[in-house]
């Protein structure tokens, strides 16, 4: 080597060639990093990296577990976080080609992370040749099928009714209400006992939802199952359809004085709390949270659940039933087969049920041996009658009307604007294209 | 190599002519390739490069197409600035923008002189209000945005609202982040309260800086208080409001976590500032091209007022 024939132990300083080289070489690094980085994982690591969201910590991580016992080489890296922080890195590593091998993944349309919109883009995997998608029931297909091919894990659906508190009914001395009449009915006798009779905390956004999605079934699909039909190709408009009917029963809630003070400064964890304490009888909320409000409560079996009642008719109710969030896997994943085999050992009928329960929700195929959550067994009736209607953003056509959603009730609470303005901010974004 | 391209020229007492070279020599270097200096920022210009100035460029570039954040794009020329003008989100968005940054730089900025004045004085307290008063500027903005939910919590015997009950003030209770009329300003004043001890340190900075003897001057020429402030004080203080106003004029543009944590934009779109929008037209709609035409207006514009902000501001600094 020349450079050490010529080497002076006297010298501390870096000559400009030497200093010029050092920098070449470290620019040359990094300019060659992601190449390496990329050969280095060229074949696979083996290990599966799988990304969620809070809500399915516990069904993956219990579900891992069990896989990993009966494949004792499989090896995981699980990560889960806020749903805005999921969405935001994945959309990010999707666009960038570097997704997780299985990640969360929302049904149907109607959202930026949707089954729908990622794989019309091409990047999710098949699943349809894995043996559970056969027993998927047809009224679903829509949240797990795009163009006849399954790209979506889900252990079921959840729904959406009055979380209540047992206790604050027996105070006020009211059963759970079957129709409308008595809803207001009860409303009217807990309000006078002094009881919030519905907690509302519209100031997290998604739960201005609920309510509308608690009466939009029985407003809208119970007398036009084909309004998502009618909608898609212009025939029909929220505005002059049975959701002004919807909200203007939300809007009765709230002139009867049947929420809480100020429902838009109060969030969901307040919401959840008036609850548990019994400071307020109900919440109409997503079974998904039940744990939730469990967890807040002294005593959790003082919580249970039923059917928000929309319609006037308690032997035709119809109720919201959606898909819960899923998983799906990537279409680039270096892993795939590895991702295959763990959401085919996820499908197997006592995988599912244990998703379904911890999440508390009804899985999308039952045997003698399925245990629902004790809270849902007025809801699995309806159900299993075929008046169950999916989240209605599921089959919205772009991200842009669920939020137009949660602004207009927040608009609509707060009197800033009436049923037909909220409406019609609907109407203008589902006319936007995706 | 460098060893052979430099002669050491002895000194006045010719010592490197008798021994090895010990540095104390002045050297001359003669150069026989020319290396043109800016090779040495290369290195860091290819990181420069590959982590600012593409993504900035390339962001520059999506603006004039329909990219969704995934999958490929075409060009749709200025439809996405059109769409802008058209989009009554995003103009009330730049409207509240504006009066949030305006509220925030006057109230900050005067709370934070008055803190300043405060405490450089000689009161034994003067250290730990210091510190008592910047302390919330250390703390994550998202971290103030929580704990302000619980102060604003509408309940009337909770937070603020059991506070004014406690004091008297029952009939000034509000829903401060549910009022779609107040919760712009409810926003404001959590911003002011975090960060106005972080004017308060540069003012201090700028108040340490005037002369002693100015002041004194002032004094025996029959200055009171107000008049050595108005015409002493204030002049030189310059340089420091300078930085202030610079500072929460731009943070005030960009404002994001706060909004984003305590709001969300609401209710309804009520408290929706420019960035809010671009970060969901991003990342909940989808519509990475459309906002990042959002972004570069947001940028142009903090860029255009600072500008002009810097120099009327740099016009009428003065030294002592």
């Amino acid at each position: 080597m020349t450079t050490g024939s010529r080497f002076r132990p006297d010298r501390r300083t870096l000559g400009r060639r030497g200093l010029l080289r050092i920098g070449g070489g470290a620019a040359a690094l990094a300019a060659l990093s992601p190449v390496l980085t990329a050969c280095s994982d060229s074949g696979g690591s083996g290990k599966l990296r799988l990304v969620g969201v809070a809500d399915q910590q516990k069904p993956v991580e219990e579900l891992v577990a069990r896989y990993r016992t009966s494949h004792p080489d499989a090896e995981f890296a699980t990560s889960f976080a806020p749903t805005d922080q999921v969405q935001t890195v994945l959309r990010t590593q999707l666009a960038g080609g570097n997704a997780p091998d299985v990640h969360v993944l929302y049904p149907g349309s109607g959202s930026a992370m949707s089954m729908v919109e990622l794989a019309k883009a091409g990047l999710l995997a098949d699943l349809s040749e894995q043996s559970w998608t056969k027993e998927v029931p047809s009224n679903f297909h829509p949240a797990y099928r795009h163009e006849g091919k399954t790209y979506l894990y889900s252990a079921g659906s959840s729904v959406i009714g009055a979380i209540h508190n047992k206790k604050a009914f027996a105070r006020a001395g009211v059963e759970p209400p079957r129709t409308w009449k008595e809803l207001l009915d009860v409303c009217a006798e807990l309000k006078a006992k002094g009881i919030i009779p519905i907690a509302l905390g519209t100031q997290t956004p998604w739960v201005t939802q609920l309510i509308s999605y608690a009466l939009v079934p029985n407003a809208v699909y119970a007398r036009n199952p084909a309004f998502d039909a009618e909608m898609a190709s212009g025939k029909a408009h929220f505005r002059d359809s049975g959701w002004a009917d919807a909200m203007g029963k939300y809007q009765e809630l709230q002139r009867r004085g049947f929420f809480n003070e100020n429902p838009n400064g109060t969030t969901y964890e307040q919401q959840t709390s008036m609850v548990a304490s019994g400071r307020a009888a109900m919440a109409v909320q997503v079974s998904a949270v039940l744990a939730n409000f469990r967890q807040a409560a002294r005593n959790p079996d003082d919580l249970g659940m039923f059917p928000f009642p929309g319609g006037d008719d308690a032997a035709k109710l119809w109720i919201p039933a959606g898909i819960v969030v899923g998983l799906g896997i990537s279409a680039r994943s270096r892993n795939s087969a590895e991702a295959k085999a763990f959401v085919e050992f996820l499908g197997r009928q006592q995988n599912v049920d244990r998703w379904a329960r911890s999440v508390a929700a009804i899985p999308f195929k039952r045997d003698a041996a399925t245990r629902t959550d004790p809270a849902l067994d007025g809801f699995l009736p309806l159900i299993d009658d075929n008046r169950a209607v999916p989240f209605m953003d599921q089959s919205w056509p772009n991200a842009e009307v669920q939020p137009a959603h949660f602004a207009a009730v927040q608009d609509l609470l707060a009197g800033k604007t009436d049923v037909d303005g909220a409406l019609g901010q609907m109407d203008e974004a589902y006319g936007k294209k995706s | 190599m460098t060893s052979t391209s430099e002669k050491t020229v002895p000194g006045p007492a010719g010592r490197a002519a008798d021994g090895p070279d010990t540095g104390r020599g002045r050297r001359v270097r003669h150069r026989d390739h020319t290396i043109p200096p800016w090779l040495f920022v290369v290195p860091a210009l290819v990181v420069y490069g590959i982590v600012v100035l593409y993504p900035s460029l390339a962001g520059v570039m999506y603006a004039f197409t329909d990219w969704s954040g995934i999958g490929g794009f075409s060009f749709t020329g200025t439809d996405n600035f059109r769409a802008l003008l058209d989009d009554g989100r995003a103009l009330e968005s730049v409207s509240n923008t504006l009066l949030l940054t305006l509220a925030v730089v006057v109230v900050q900025n005067g709370i934070g002189l008055l803190l300043a004045l405060g405490v450089h004085t000689s009161i034994k307290s003067r250290a730990v209000l210091r510190l008592v008063f910047f302390a919330p500027a250390v703390v994550s903005p998202v971290m103030v945005a929580i704990l302000w939910k619980y102060v604003y919590n509408p309940e009337n015997g909770a937070g603020l609202n059991g506070l004014l009950g406690a004091v008297g003030l029952g009939g000034l209770r509000q829903d401060w982040l549910g009022n779609p009329s107040l919760a712009l300003w409810s926003v404001a004043a959590m911003v002011v309260w975090q960060y106005a001890g972080y004017s308060m340190v540069v003012f201090l900075a700028g108040l340490q800086g005037v002369p002693a003897e100015l002041h004194e001057a002032a004094r025996i020429d029959g200055a009171g208080s107000w008049q050595r402030f108005r015409y002493v004080t204030w002049p030189l203080l310059a340089p420091a409001l300078t930085i202030n106003l610079m500072l929460s004029t731009i943070g005030g543009l960009k404002l994001f976590d706060q909004v984003y944590a305590a709001t969300n934009g609401g209710p309804g779109t009520s408290s929706e500032t420019l960035s809010t929008v671009l970060y969901k037209e991003a990342f909940v709609y989808g519509k990475f091209g459309y906002s990042t035409a959002v972004a570069l207006v947001l940028a142009l514009f903090v860029a255009a007022v600072s500008l002009v902000q810097l120099r009327y501001l740099r016009a009428r600094e003065v030294t002592a």
